[in-house]
């Protein structure tokens, strides 16, 4: 076992740690605390097959991550009021079963992926940056402007969404619903980035010409990470609008991007357990500086800051030090 | 005569006012080292890059093994068999040496997008790489970081990829620059070898290893091939002496 | 008339964000680097502009603390942070320039708090001017298209038959000859920042004084600016130009005329909604076409 794979398993056991004793001890809040922590862990997770393995800086995933959340969201509004979403070209009825959602959430947000990545894919560099910020800030804006799922003001839900033979009202349940996805997530990725595939794809990030020589074509292998890392994403947003019963188009902001970039960040591109690690590091934080001030944000950005120009690794990375890439 | 394997046929290519490829037609027959030697700033780079498909000529058109080629792009010219090394080495700096080969070999198979099996794990990928690491002379050397390869070592792997490929043709770009004279003897004695695999068109400025390897040699001078022959036929080439080879020339 | 009116609020619009684009595509171009604070430097115009107009009660004063002060946080943000980036990947740019905005953004939280402010125009700026046609417009709006037409003059100017152009010009053909020109890089850069820097921030008290001034005010501006430039082509000002412009004028006609359309077809309560909700895409639409047909913009040279 590598110290990385280690060091891995270390984090994965501290946050499930961390919520069981919180239970043990009658700490709901907590709980939920580690919730939100595995949640966004997963959509860093997602953000990190992407940026981290595909060489992909999308300022973009916010756009999946609401998606996610939107479509839970209105299957659940649906559900409750007993409207269909849709009667053409065939009915589709509301849903509160999360076994349901969760495919819709990602197949919505995979498409979207899918065509947001087509277009963005045609640039590299700041380009690309600028693209898929862009195209999120455009669902942004038609969440906003689209009074039917409310608008400006988001879309609330009553009752949280139910999983068969679980109480999905109970916390300590619902993080482990939450944080079994993570781990089936990170297993996902762990076998997807070990095949050709994942070769392919980080022989055509660290070397594209070489790959091409080799008759591999980047686009389409970056388009694939790009697509499942919008579903994994969504998939994130569909279980963070269950923990809320709460969506808005906050959620698809550019703000909410550039967060989910800094838990990849904060734990350590292109590392596995990386946005682990980061998620829980940046809830801590928000948890730890928000009780200092109200301006908590000012103090994440100089550690961001230093972070960027001090320890480029992140912080799995001063615990499990690397070689960069070339 | 066999057919060729590679054949060019008036090739042109202009970049504004500068004709980079002047009409250039060339073969490349089974089993031979064709050199193809000139100046800087000949148009041989420019050559290449439309061999490989890396920019359309004007005119003119490309065959591989009969069939014209010059609709497809690098990656499908690749998996035809039509291999290249790079001027600079260019491999996968964070993989190992094995999991460079492996990336070519999968790469050449054309079935990357899989999902589940690990790739170093998957003897249809890791029996042939081995293989190739060996003929390439790198054997005991597959964990090694590429990045962490010498400069020689680095040119041995990039003859590995080639061979993954299954290639029938070879291009090789300046293989021997930056080599020391023994890294240099070296690598004579592999490319020598590496004809018996597929025919070799050799870009090299080094004219002790062209003389050494080629069986033809093609003089490029200001985008125009202005002889084609065996060595002695381009070392006794008046035009070739005057224009490039210099009057000190051996 | 109503077109008139909206293709004037269109060009004004896209004068507006030529001043924001401007600063950016000329630092791509020249750094190679992606500066998300950019926006930051757009909502300190506006403060500066709104603490010194209202601390002396001249509006004009206002104006000139916005160019300096925005153009002074530039500098210092330069020399503290953005030159360490130059040689770092696009990914370290844009988690540091993202950590600007935090700091900055809070950080004017709170200085000033949370609620908007607003500025008063002097009486010579205030009021309407009746155009030909008989357009009555307001006065403000034709200085601001003014102004962005005397700014895109003289950028012209100062990129094409200055010495700082040549040396602006050469920086983006290629850094490392005009380092063996013996120019000093790190000085031209700190210029370049300061200028672009200057430009969003006189763009942020333009805006604030229409709007209002508050904190996050910059960030839309900001990601329209990327849409200007991908549009128009990294590093080129005549494509933030033409790409702002167009931005400017798609953006607003679209959302006057769409709805209006619309009801044509379909009853007027979906059509508004279903109008408004397009209207919002229109431009990134127009983005898209153009990474369609043309992925290093339209007078872009290079692609990345």
């Amino acid at each position: 076992m590598t110290r990385e794979t280690l060091v891995n398993l270390v984090i994965l056991a501290a946050l499930i740690g961390t919520a069981l004793v919180a239970q043990a001890l009658g700490e709901g809040f907590v709980v939920t605390l580690a919730t939100k922590a595995a949640i966004f862990a997963l959509a860093g997770v997602g953000l990190n097959l992407a940026l981290g393995f595909g060489g992909m800086v999308s300022l973009g995933h916010a756009a999946f991550f609401g998606i996610g959340g939107y479509v839970c969201a209105i299957l659940a509004s649906h559900a409750a009021s007993g409207q269909p979403v849709a009667v053409l070209p065939f009915t589709i009825a509301g849903t509160n079963e999360m076994p349901a959602i969760w495919p819709v959430a990602m197949a919505v947000s995979g498409l979207a992926a899918g065509l947001i990545g087509a277009l963005s894919l045609r640039t590299t560099g700041v380009y690309f940056i600028m693209v898929t910020l862009a195209f999120a800030q455009m669902i942004y804006y038609f969440a906003v402007s689209w009074p039917r799922y409310g608008g400006d003001d988001g879309l609330s839900f009553y009752v949280r969404n139910s999983f068969p033979g679980l109480n999905t009202f109970d916390p300590i349940q619902y993080f482990a619903i939450c944080a079994t996805l993570l781990v089936l997530a990170l297993g996902v990725c762990a076998l997807i980035l070990r095949a050709r595939f994942g070769l392919a794809l980080e022989g055509a990030r660290q070397n594209p010409a070489r790959a091409q020589a080799l008759g591999i074509r980047p686009y389409g292998l970056r388009l694939t990470a790009f697509v499942l890392s919008g579903m994994i994403v969504g998939l994130a947003g569909a279980l963070y609008a269950d923990l809320n019963r709460f969506v808005s188009p906050a959620m698809l902001s550019w703000h909410m991007s550039g967060e989910i970039m800094v838990f990849v960040i904060l734990g350590g591109v292109g590392r596995l357990c990386g946005p682990v690690a980061g998620a829980a590091i940046y809830i801590l934080l928000e948890h730890l500086l928000g009780g200092v001030s109200d301006y908590w944000q000012v103090l994440l950005g100089l550690l961001l800051l230093g972070i960027v120009l001090f320890a480029p690794g992140g912080l799995v990375g001063l615990i499990a030090p690397r070689r960069r890439h070339v | 005569m066999s057919e060729p394997i590679l054949e060019l046929r008036d090739l042109r290519k202009r970049f504004g006012a500068l004709v980079a490829t002047d009409g250039v037609s060339l073969t490349l027959r089974p089993g031979e080292i064709h050199a193809l030697i000139g100046p800087n700033g000949a148009g041989k780079s420019t050559l290449i890059k439309q061999i490989l498909g890396e920019i359309r000529p004007d005119a003119g058109t490309i065959r591989f093994e009969g069939q014209a080629i010059d609709g497809l792009d690098v990656p499908a010219r690749a998996r035809l068999g039509l291999a290249r090394s790079f001027q600079v080495s260019s491999v996968v700096p964070g993989f190992s040496v094995l999991q460079n080969v492996v990336l070519a070999v999968a790469g050449a198979s054309g079935r990357i997008y899989q999902f589940h099996r690990p790739a170093l794990r998957d003897p249809a990928l890791v029996e042939p790489a081995v293989f190739h690491i060996r003929h390439a002379g790198l054997a005991g050397r597959e964990g090694v970081l590429a990045s962490d390869l010498s400069h020689g070592e680095r040119r041995k792997l990039e003859i590995a990829m080639a061979l993954a490929l299954r290639p029938r043709a070879f291009l090789l770009d300046e293989p021997m620059a930056g080599m020391g004279l023994e890294g240099a003897r070296q690598l004579t004695a592999i490319l020598s070898d590496l004809r018996a695999e597929a025919p070799i068109l050799l870009v090299e400025h080094d004219m002790d290893a062209v003389f050494a390897l080629a069986d033809r040699i093609s003089v490029l001078v200001y985008g125009r091939i202005i002889a084609t022959g065996t060595v002695a036929e381009i070392r006794a080439d008046p035009e070739v002496r005057r224009s490039y080879l210099g009057e000190d020339a051996p | 008339m109503l077109l008139a009116e909206q293709a004037l609020n269109g060009l004004q619009y896209g004068m507006m964000l030529f001043l924001m684009a401007a600063g950016l595509t000329l630092v791509f171009g020249v750094m190679g680097l992606i500066n998300l604070a950019h926006g930051a430097l757009y909502m300190v115009g506006a403060f500066a502009c709104a603490a010194v107009a209202g601390a002396t009660g001249s509006f004009w004063l206002g104006l000139g603390a916005s160019l300096a002060a925005a153009a002074a946080a530039g500098a210092l943000v330069e020399l503290a942070v953005i030159r360490r980036l130059y040689a770092r990947d696009h990914l370290d740019q844009v988690l540091a320039t993202f950590a600007l905005i935090l700091v900055f953004s809070e950080g004017t939280r709170w200085l000033f708090g949370a609620f908007p402010l607003y500025l008063t125009l002097p009486p010579a700026l205030s009021g309407a001017v009746t155009l030909p046609g008989g357009l009555q417009y307001p006065l403000f709006r034709l200085v601001i298209i003014g102004l962005g037409g005397a700014v895109a003059l003289g950028l012209f100017w100062l990129i094409g038959r200055t010495r700082l152009g040549i040396r602006i010009r050469a920086g983006e053909a290629d850094r490392e000859m005009i380092g063996a020109l013996g120019v000093d890089i790190a000085r031209l850069y700190t210029i370049v920042f300061a200028l672009g820097a200057g430009l969003a921030g006189l763009a942020g008290a333009l805006v604030g004084t229409i709007q209002s001034v508050q904190v996050g005010m910059g960030e839309p501006v900001l990601i329209l600016a990327f849409v200007v430039i991908v549009i128009g082509g990294i590093g080129s000002i005549k494509g933030a130009l033409v790409g702002a412009l167009m931005v400017g004028m798609t953006d607003t006609l679209g959302k006057a005329l769409l709805p209006g359309l619309l009801a044509r077809v379909t009853d007027a309560a979906s059509a508004n909604a279903v109008g408004s909700a397009l209207a919002s895409m229109l431009i990134y639409i127009l983005m898209a076409a153009v990474l369609i047909v043309r992925p290093q913009g339209l007078f872009g040279v290079r692609a990345g």
